[in-house]
């Protein structure tokens, strides 16, 4: 008995003294908490920060040219006229060009990985279409200014000068000297700058596929490309769809491989050999000599037009893959 | 052993149970005595890990779980929402399915509980991290390699570096969580051995899937199923004369 | 029981149209491996002529005379430096909340989405951002507006993979640590933190990654600078940005500069890459 009670009061004892330790643990304990919670808010403060700034700078643009501003296509900083058509055609267009040639490079670089291609080159050839992620893009921008720009002009743009120029409708679209820089030019090379994204997020969709979906199409007799087309396409749908928008997203916004390449001008042409400006070209362009506040604001209004619409594609495409993590989550 | 020396260190009374609506447990009430083993016993899913994450409040850790009824402490509700977690989990230890050495030495491993409750000399830590690796049976093993990370160590050492671990810190009640799930015949005669020792000075509560090993180490056995205790009693009786036919038909293998 | 003649023909079109797609799938691996190849090619032998010692000891010349790069590559570590001590601690703050507080509150939900979103914003967005918010009220460009520029750069990337570091950490390491009366906080400093310390390191490396590229968000933030210079709140010089300025010129010097300049940037960002893949496979 005697023991039983000095147990008890050494363990009450020593619950005081934990207690007590415990207690130095409380504050930091909070603090802690409020802290990663601060830094997580600061995230939302980033995006607000972005909106009311660009709102703020672009405020006097639209408060002297009103929509107008989204619909004329002359670009005088001289008079202080700005309109912001021809950047805004030059990103759409430059962007889907790309997505359009990226598209089916990259699902088939991703079919080829994950079905075709022998397993010990899987794993190096993957990391080589990395290489070409991880490239910055002002790399980009110097190789098709110095490279691949002279090449279409001498081997390419001459061809399809020749070959398409004289036909009608699309003739127009191939109009004109070859240039070299252009909006076709800026084209491919975004093109290349997001085929690795289309790939990667295409060939982690892909190996969600079960084994067994596709091993029960093969046992029906089903060809590799009738897997894939059947089975894995229709299975990941969603994800590569979401992967593709992701990409458009990124070519929507680029700035340096699309400056250095796409020649800087106002104008919205009918040819693709024409050059022509991008949203973030004109403001990389543009930008640090610009004087003014109306200038400025054109600039900055270009930088809202641009977050906007590349804000639209990216929570689109962060939404279908949402839905796809959650049909996997199930 | 006689009735009146056994104490109710841990008393759960009328305990209820939510996942979310899901009720999980329903309206438990059974002892744990002090200085004793008490085994939960049951077919997948019938509540008896649940019931061990109350003891502890472990639950807490996740949104939408909660319970109600009362579980006393040496007489004190550790269901209350003032309780202190930290302290509660300090006086009631747990050991898992699976080893979960943190991801340092195994020196520190030990240390590092005591560190958070007391301040003490090196000296004197070295003897507490001693004394808990000989408590659980491991000191021999790893005294010449203290520094070595605790991942380094088998399955059937890590679990015990777990256990020194949690008696390091000197817990009144432990928990086990099948401890010996993940663990080869041999680690887990071990740990079973261990056991035995441990409840010298500490009350213990062990879910296990395997009905040996209950009747091996324990003095009392709960059956659970479908989140209800159908019975409590002494394991001897327990797994010679049950009294519920539902008892009867899993300890001799019909179901679960 | 044996195929009919149809049938067996029918077989070998499927199969053959099946072949010839696949086969362009691989013409399409061809393509972005060429692509690879031409530019890495191009860049190499035309970075190699431009490289010389003088590239690392001299600074910026003017048109028509030669010189080296010291002035942005200074201003380029500085930058990413600062860059990375403020982007660093907020998003592993913040990718903490998210898996250990936030987890699947409301407000997480919006952050992580949000985040996502940052994660691929365009980044010449962030300059105008920054110019607003740090250069125009001061009237001046600066190297610390340079650099917060790029810390908004960095802290999504650190948030996203510091979130999902820790919640590879299993679930039952956390609560052998709670089962020890563990605080909240010291449970995750120093028990999850340690488990996932690798793979929060390799986020680190892929935000430097990330910035060290990056020209857009500097244009207008930091500007550029013929001379040396360590003044944080002075117009400073970056790669990136003399790459920019000097390749679009026509002078020959300022081009074969630019060249080495763009054979360091992507030499720099590969070499962090392959670094950082090889210390999140050895952790596997």
């Amino acid at each position: 008995m005697v023991d039983i009670t000095s147990d008890r009061i050494e363990t009450g004892d020593r619950s005081v003294a934990r207690a007590k330790a415990l207690a130095r643990y409380r504050i930091p304990d909070s603090i802690f908490e409020v802290l990663t919670r601060s830094a997580a808010i600061v995230v939302l403060v980033i995006l607000g920060g972005v909106i009311l700034s660009l709102i703020r700078g672009a405020l006097p643009v639209f408060e002297t040219f009103g929509f107008d501003f989204l619909g004329t296509s002359s670009w005088n900083p001289a008079k202080e006229r700005f309109g912001a058509l021809a950047p805004i055609y030059g990103t759409v267009i430059s962007s889907l060009i790309a997505l359009v040639i990226a598209m089916p490079l990259g699902i088939g670089i991703a079919i080829f990985l994950t079905e075709l291609c022998p397993m010990p080159l899987r794993r190096p050839i993957g990391i080589a279409i990395e290489l070409l992620a991880g490239i910055p893009s002002i790399i980009y921008g110097i190789w098709g200014l110095f490279f691949f720009a002279p090449f279409l002009q001498a081997n390419v743009q001459p061809l399809l000068i020749e070959t398409f120029g004289e036909l009608p409708l699309i003739g127009a679209l191939f109009a004109g000297p070859p240039y070299g820089v252009g909006l076709l030019t800026a084209a491919l090379v975004l093109s290349i700058m997001i085929l690795p994204f289309i790939t990667s997020i295409s060939r982690d969709v892909f190996e969600t596929v079960p084994p067994m979906l596709k091993e029960s199409a093969y046992g029906l007799g089903c060809t590799t490309w009738e897997v894939v087309r059947h089975v894995v396409l229709p299975y990941t749908r969603v994800g590569v769809i979401g992967g593709i928008m992701l990409a458009l997203g990124r070519a929507l916004g680029e700035t340096m491989a699309v400056t250095f390449v796409i020649g800087n001008v106002h104008k919205v042409a009918g040819s693709l050999l024409a050059p022509a400006t991008t949203i973030s070209a004109t403001i990389a362009n543009e930008f640090a000599e610009a004087s003014g506040d109306l200038y400025v604001g054109a600039l900055i209004a270009l930088g809202l037009i641009l977050f906007f619409i590349t804000f639209l594609v990216l929570a689109g495409a962060r939404l279908l893959l949402l839905r796809l993590e959650k049909r996997a989550g199930a | 052993m006689p009735a009146t020396e056994r104490r109710e260190k841990v008393s759960v009374r009328d305990l209820r149970f939510f996942y979310g609506d899901n009720l999980a447990l329903k309206n438990i009430s059974l002892p744990l005595y002090e200085k004793h083993i008490t085994a939960f016993i049951g077919p997948s899913g019938c509540g008896k890990s649940t019931l061990l994450r109350v003891l502890n409040r472990m639950y807490d850790l996740y949104p939408r779980q909660r319970a109600e009824g009362e579980v006393l402490l040496d007489g004190e509700n550790i269901l209350t929402p003032g309780q202190d977690l930290n302290l509660l989990r300090a006086k009631i230890g747990m050991v898992f399915q699976k080893p979960t050495p943190f991801p340092m030495s195994i020196y520190d491993n030990i240390a590092f509980g005591i560190r958070l409750y007391e301040d003490i000399p090196k000296s004197e830590m070295d003897g507490r991290v001693e004394e808990a690796l000989r408590g659980a049976a491991l000191w021999n093993e790893v005294k010449d390699k203290l520094g070595a990370s605790g991942l380094s160590l088998s399955g059937g050492q890590q679990q015990r570096l777990c256990i020194a671990r949690s008696v390091a810190i000197r817990p009144e009640v432990i928990l086990f969580d099948e401890p010996c799930s993940a663990l080869d015949p041999i680690s887990t005669a071990k740990i079973e051995e261990l056991m035995d020792e441990l409840k010298e000075e500490y009350t213990i509560a062990i879910v296990t899937h395997s009905m040996q090993q209950a009747a091996r180490v324990s003095e009392y056995t709960a059956f659970m199923y479908l989140g209800e205790l159908i019975e409590f009693g002494e394991t001897s009786k327990i797994f010679t004369t049950p009294a519920d036919q539902r008892t009867q038909d899993y300890i001799t293998g019909r179901f679960g | 029981m044996a195929l009919t003649e149809a049938q067996l023909a029918k077989y070998r079109r499927r199969a053959r149209g099946g072949r010839i797609r696949m086969a362009l799938s691989l013409g399409a691996t061809l393509v972005g491996l060429t692509a690879l190849a031409l530019i890495l090619g191009a860049l190499v032998s035309k970075g190699i002529a431009g490289l010389n010692l003088a590239v690392f000891t001299e600074t910026t010349p003017p048109p028509g005379s030669t010189g080296g790069l010291l002035n942005p590559i200074v201003g380029s570590v500085l930058m990413t430096l600062i860059a990375v001590a403020i982007g660093t601690p907020l998003g592993i703050l913040a990718g903490t909340w998210l898996a250990e507080y936030g987890a699947h509150s409301k407000l997480a939900g919006v952050i992580r989405f949000i985040n996502d979103i940052l994660l691929s914003a365009p980044s010449i967005v962030i300059g105008l951002f920054i110019y607003e918010l740090m250069v125009r009220p001061v009237g001046r460009f600066s190297a610390l507006a340079g650099a917060v520029a790029l810390s908004v750069i960095v802290i999504p990337v650190v948030l996203r993979t510091t979130e999902d570091m820790l919640r590879l950490v299993p679930t039952q390491l956390r609560e052998a640590a709670f089962a020890l009366g563990m605080p909240r906080s010291l449970v995750i400093r120093r028990v999850v933190y340690k488990a996932a310390s690798t793979g929060m390191v390799t986020g680190v490396l892929l935000a430097v990654a990330r910035i060290s590229g990056e020209t857009a968000p500097l244009l207008f933030t930091a500007l550029n600078n013929q001379f040396f210079n360590a003044d944080l709140t002075q117009p400073t010089a970056s790669l990136p940005v003399v790459i920019f300025q000097f390749a679009m010129s026509p002078y020959k010097q300022w081009q074969d500069l630019a060249w080495a300049g763009a054979l360091l940037i992507t030499f720099t960002v590969l070499a962090l890459s392959v670094f950082a893949r090889a210390l999140s496979s050895r952790t596997k």
